[in-house]
């Protein structure tokens, strides 16, 4: 190792001829430590530095926002509606993935289904493929000429510009992020628990209802509450199956669109009032869950 | 009565159970890592499926691959106990006891005092010693009414007295409930403790039943003697006739190479400073090694071609001649099968 190299030389220590560190003065500080604190700092420094550039959006839009325009943006006819739509949506697209994508999950965990690798890749391909192309997708699986849109026609619903498409979206858009957190909350959940609770005269779903569930239900909120954020945010898939009716994204992109940036922002922060006190509770509660468990 | 008779196919081998326990009688099934002790424990509780037989608790049929029945988990009444207590750890210690069942508050008090965890009934499971989640653990399946008790290791990483305090705790609380229970260990000191009778498990097959004295001091093959502690087995050779149709010629002198002979199994634990021959095998060597082991020594004696292990009250001389007792060895032939009785009268091999 050349002294160029050495951690102890970076520090600003020396080091002797086999490469330990020099003895005297505030070079006699052990090498190691001195870099450990140093790296330490540089650790901290660079941790904040992440965090403030990944609140600055929010920063930006709390600074450039006026009591007047608020006012006036939100106190418009209509002005509230895509926020009642995003609300509804995003309410059903949390219940269709808590049905349908928390069985899922536990089977994934458990390994209960053939070739594990083949679901997984089908719960990360919606997470991996942009919104925009899913929604382009979409259109092909649930548009009126396909064989489920016309199936849907007979039942007089419709998966292109309607509440039912934009629910379709959002269920794209977040179901990943639910069932990839429910599947590691479940996973962390030890199996010979459940089989104890048989053990013990539970059967299976009284089992999964009594321990696995309030085990896993901190995670399962974690989950829920990340999918939420991202229903409430869809816009890619939903801006092509589902231009109306409104939600709040495409109320922002929209009011951007056809009067400006000013009027665009109030927008911006009903969405987050609206998107972001879920999961910060939910992220609050499960901490406090996870410190009773550990006592 | 536990009556279980069958054959659980693993990837490396087949485990073949045969056991009987009556109500209030403890059997200890003991065998080193990976001899299927679990699987046969697992059998029973229905968490994995035989091959082939059939397990009857109490009159009822569990499992019978014949009558192709098979009673869940749920159903068994079959309590099992594990190394990780397996307390549920979102509910608090009263509500883990009456898990299985409801209990009513004196049933659940006088049960907590019996073990011990009286006044942790609002606990949660994360605060409690591992001692103290062992008893409430054990306080759950009892509570659960179960109708057998399997124990998988349930004590292995304590320490020895609470060990032991708890083994004790156990075996009360199983002839009290007069329920038949199963104790999987590999620590023979845990099986005498707790057992009425020993199995011996290796590799899948049971190589020998019985109290656990005669297992230990009358193994049926090298292999068992092996598996119970014994640590070498000496060569020997017969100087006056003996019985039975596997003696060895009186006379014979066994081959150095040891092919085709008689050798006698130690047990470190069955040695004896001196001669005695009135006592059993008389061995003479060298003291190759010797170390403190409990309020004694363990001394590593070379006797011929092999070496022995004794534990012994003194620390014998190093080097020179070493005369050391074996009290009434067992015997094996040649197949490792143990010789009936004493063969002949033995002694040790010269070269």
């Amino acid at each position: 190792m050349s002294l160029a190299a050495s951690p102890a030389v970076a520090a600003g220590g020396t080091v002797t001829g086999d490469g330990s560190p020099g003895p005297s003065g505030p070079l006699s500080r052990p090498g190691p430590q001195r870099v450990r604190s140093v790296s330490g700092a540089v650790s901290v420094i660079g941790a904040a530095v992440i965090w403030i550039a990944l609140l600055g959006p929010v920063i930006a839009l709390l600074t450039h926002l006026s009591w007047n325009a608020i006012r006036s943006s939100l106190t418009a006819p209509g002005a509230l509606d895509p926020l009642v739509v995003s609300v509804e949506s995003g309410a059903v697209t949390l219940a269709v993935l808590f049905g349908l994508g928390t069985p899922l999950a536990w089977m994934m965990a458990r390994g209960r289904l053939p070739f594990p690798r083949v679901w997984e890749a089908g719960v990360l391909c919606s997470l991996l493929l942009p919104p925009l192309v899913i929604g382009l997708l979409l259109i092909f699986m649930v548009g009126p000429y396909t064989p489920i849109g016309e199936m849907l026609g007979h039942l007089n619903l419709s998966a292109s510009n309607t509440f039912l498409a934009l629910c379709i979206a959002e269920v794209y858009e977040s179901a990943p992020y639910y069932v990839l957190s429910a599947q590691a909350a479940f996973s962390g959940v030890d199996p010979r628990l459940e089989q104890q609770a048989q053990l013990l005269g539970d059967r299976p779903l009284r089992a999964f209802r009594r321990v696995t569930l309030p085990l896993a239900t901190p995670g399962l909120a974690m989950g829920l509450s990340v999918a939420w954020a991202r229903a409430m945010g869809a816009f890619g898939a939903v801006i092509i199956i589902a231009y109306h009716p409104f939600g709040i994204p495409l109320q922002i992109y929209t009011t951007l669109q056809e009067t400006g940036l000013a009027s665009a922002l109030p927008f911006a922060l009903v969405l987050l009032v609206v998107a972001l006190p879920l999961p910060l509770a939910a992220y609050v509660w499960s901490a406090r869950a996870g410190r009773r468990l550990r006592g | 009565m536990l009556d279980a008779d069958f054959e659980v196919d693993r990837r490396d081998f087949t485990v073949r159970a045969a056991v009987r326990v009556p109500p209030g009688e403890r059997l200890a099934l003991f065998g080193p890592s990976g001899a299927g002790k679990t699987t046969l424990l697992e059998a029973i509780a229905g968490l994995v499926t035989p091959r082939r037989g059939r397990i009857v608790l109490g009159g009822r049929v569990l499992t019978s691959t014949e009558l192709r029945q098979a009673v869940p988990p749920w159903q068994r009444r079959v309590g099992l106990l594990r190394q990780n207590p397996g307390l549920f750890p979102h509910l608090s210690v009263r509500a883990n006891l009456s898990y299985g069942r409801p209990a009513t508050e004196p049933e659940l008090t006088e049960l907590a005092e019996l073990l011990g965890v009286g006044d942790l009934l609002t606990v949660m499971p994360a605060r409690l010693s591992g001692g103290q989640a062992h008893r409430v653990a054990l306080g759950r399946l009892l509570l659960a009414h179960c109708d057998a008790l399997l124990l998988d290791e349930p004590f292995t990483g304590l320490d020895a007295s609470l060990r032991r305090a708890l083994t004790n705790l156990v075996v009360s609380l199983v002839v009290a409930r007069d329920v038949p229970a199963v104790l999987v260990t590999h620590e023979l000191a845990d099986a005498q403790a707790f057992a009425d009778r020993l199995a011996i498990l290796d590799r899948g097959q049971m190589l020998q039943v019985g109290p656990p004295g005669e297992v230990v001091l009358r193994p049926v093959s090298q292999r068992v003697a092996e598996l119970v502690g014994y640590l070498g087995f000496v060569p020997v050779q017969c100087v006056s006739p003996g019985a039975g149709p596997t003696s060895p010629v009186p006379g014979d002198t066994v081959p150095g190479d040891t092919a085709g002979a008689v050798t006698a199994g130690i047990h470190p634990e069955r040695t004896l400073a001196g001669a005695h021959p009135g006592r059993g095998l008389v061995l003479t060597g060298a003291v190759t090694a010797s170390r403190p082991a409990g309020a004694g020594w363990e001394a590593d004696v070379r006797v011929a071609e092999t070496v022995i292990t004794c534990r012994l009250p003194d620390q014998p001389p190093a080097g020179g001649e070493f005369v050391v007792t074996v009290l009434d060895p067992p015997y094996f032939g040649p197949d490792g099968a143990a010789l009936p009785a004493e063969p002949c009268r033995p002694e040790q091999v010269r070269q």
